[in-house]
């Protein structure tokens, strides 16, 4: 299946891409626009774009809308969720020290990366690091 | 954070329904918290950077979610020197705030965790750079002790 989101890709939309490829659809393609463009690619699911299901809700990051949408239940998941919503999102109450670097690696990944395809990829690992650490954390609220 | 290259500006204007005043509230937190300047009572203005553009964007979003209406503008000051004016307004604000970190640097016994706290706050809204800035960061490293560079 086809997905579609913005260029320029950053910590939310690499966290949906490392999301979807591993729990939903191991066989997906993403497709990029530009900020802004209008029609989508119809035959593309759109996800991290204002206005579109999968997107910001309520304050909340594009990656904890998926976890509701698609009923993925991983208390792990669920932590990935708040350190996403607080790299991206504008939060009054901060707690998870991992969010400012996780913002600030992920936009240095797609620095280095020759285009927003590869800049997903090489993103997979940083989520995959992330999850390993939060996993291997007992104590998860 | 990124320099915006040509003086351009992003501009919010929204109305949000009185109630609940929680809503109202929550909105008006956020645009504090991104260090959006008020004009005039009426425009709520940041510099434009990718970043900006897409945490009003947002913002707008939640906004209309939240039984509002807000639009969103992207422009560039007509007025000879209006950009500069713009800049040093917050520039005015951002350089108040490292002040009064300063200022409470020099108190004994200064809590350094909540004002560390406060100058990452501070810096995430010093949208050009202050000059203040960098001789917080230095003093708070030499209040910490050891190596300071």
């Amino acid at each position: 299946m086809k997905w579609v989101t913005w260029e320029q890709v950053g910590v939310d939309r690499m966290a949906c891409a490392w999301l979807i490829t591993k729990y939903l659809d191991s066989e997906a393609e993403f497709l990029f626009v530009p900020a802004g463009q209008k029609p989508l690619p119809k035959e593309a699911e759109p996800f991290d774009l204002p206005g579109v299901r999968l997107s910001h809700h309520r304050g909340h990051c594009t990656f904890y809308t998926m976890l509701r949408e698609y009923d993925l239940h991983d208390p792990v998941l669920e932590r990935i969720a708040r350190v996403v919503d607080e790299a991206d999102t504008v939060q009054e109450v901060t707690l998870e020290s991992a969010a400012p670097g996780l913002d600030v690696l992920c936009r240095g990944l797609r620095l280095i990366s020759p285009d927003d395809r590869v800049a997903l990829e090489r993103g997979r690992l940083i989520y995959e690091a992330l999850y390993a650490v939060l996993a291997s954390e007992t104590e998860i609220p | 954070m990124e320099q915006p290259q040509a003086p351009s500006w992003v501009l919010l204007v929204y109305k949000i329904p009185r109630e609940p005043t929680s809503s109202r509230a929550a909105v008006w937190r956020k645009l504090k918290r991104l260090g959006a300047l008020l004009l005039h009572d009426a425009v709520w203005v940041l510099p434009a950077t990718a970043w900006t553009r897409e945490q009003f964007q947002w913002l707008a979003v939640e906004i209309g979610e939240l039984g509002g209406e807000a639009y969103l503008w992207e422009s560039s000051l007509l007025l000879n020197g209006q950009a500069e004016a713009l800049q040093q307004q917050f520039q005015a604000r951002v350089d108040a705030a490292y002040q009064e970190i300063l200022g409470e640097l020099e108190q004994n016994e200064a809590d350094l965790v909540a004002l560390s706290r406060r100058y990452q706050q501070v810096r995430a809204q010093d949208y050009f750079h202050s000059a203040l800035g960098l001789h917080v960061r230095e003093r708070l490293m030499r209040a910490r002790g050891g190596l300071t560079s």
